[in-house]
């Protein structure tokens, strides 16, 4: 290819191909970000109860299902119980964690 | 990955009653719902990757700590979504710019623009667009994009295929226009070396 670049080659070579990778996100690093905004989210206040979120339909996890029952107050519903479980630990650290319970925002991001 | 009821593309959408709509998830996610925050994440993890990952190789050192930075921003930015587009589309903008971000970060640096070179020759070819259409060609750019020395690589697609003008680079990075622009002639030149090796092999 003789004389190539010059600025008008380049703006076709830009439309005509696509900056593209179909590599899936890691799962560590899905649950990473979801780690951080989680961080934040409670940093910011009380997270949604763990009562309201399973009125809006979702499935909670084992650990919140025993918060869901347990005779504590609102506020020690809107905590965030992701922090101290060690599946956080797992998928933040493993590619594959063994983790499966239903209703685990971590076995979600695995899966997805 | 796709998920039912996220968004497939920058404009299509498939509807799924049992999946909360963008505006529903966005509502959810600010609502301190932990859940819509996780479905948030599993929805746009795998285009903001590949989007990141595509645009940063082979330097892939970067792409994990900048799509964080982008979900955060994109929560910390979350109220402003106002639904009149994808949402997908809205996370993929918050990218753009945070990459333009690094961009400017890497360009920074003094080493990045040297001002002594002299821009080279730039003739202009016809035969370009019929080579255009060969798959061989963007395999091409892909590997040349790939093997170009840093700066290069990345002024190249900031302003090509991000569409900066080498005016705003040069402000962006703190730069003399004129810089850029032998930064950009430079590059140019290296990736002519490169895509005639590539085409001659």
């Amino acid at each position: 290819m003789p004389n190539l670049p010059d600025d008008s080659f380049f703006e076709q070579i830009a439309d005509e191909v696509e900056l593209h990778d179909s590599t899936p996100a890691p799962a560590r690093l899905k649950a990473t970000v979801y780690s951080a905004l989680m961080l934040l989210e409670a940093a910011a206040g009380p997270l949604m109860s763990v009562n309201e979120v399973a009125a809006r339909g979702n499935k909670l996890c084992v650990f919140e299902q025993l918060v869901q029952i347990a005779p504590v107050g609102e506020t020690a519903k809107s905590l965030n119980y992701c922090r101290v479980c060690h599946a956080r630990v797992l998928a933040e650290h493993f590619e594959n964690p063994p983790i499966y319970w239903p209703g685990c925002p971590y076995v979600q991001l695995k899966n997805s | 990955m796709h998920h039912p009821g996220q968004a497939t593309s920058g404009h299509e959408q498939v509807i799924d009653p049992l999946v909360p709509s963008d505006q529903d998830l966005v509502a959810a996610v600010l609502a301190k719902d932990r859940k819509a925050t996780a479905e948030f994440v599993a929805r746009y993890a795998d285009s903001i990757y590949g989007y990141v990952r595509a645009r940063l190789a082979p330097r892939y050192e970067f792409v994990d700590d900048l799509v964080q930075e982008v979900f955060l921003a994109a929560w910390q930015s979350l109220g402003r979504y106002q639904g009149s587009g994808p949402l997908q589309a809205w996370v993929i903008g918050i990218a753009r710019h945070k990459l333009e971000d690094h961009y400017r970060e890497r360009l920074r640096a003094p080493q990045s623009i040297e001002d002594e070179e002299q821009e080279p020759a730039a003739p202009s070819s016809g035969e370009f667009l019929e080579l255009l259409e060969q798959e061989q060609v963007r395999k091409n750019t892909w590997r040349v994009l790939q093997g170009l020395p840093e700066s290069y690589r990345l002024a190249l697609i900031w302003r090509y295929w991000e569409k900066a003008s080498a005016r705003d680079m040069a402000l962006k990075t703190g730069r003399t226009e004129k810089a850029v622009e032998r930064l950009l002639a430079r590059a140019r030149a290296e990736f002519r070396e490169r895509w005639n090796h590539a085409q001659s092999a």
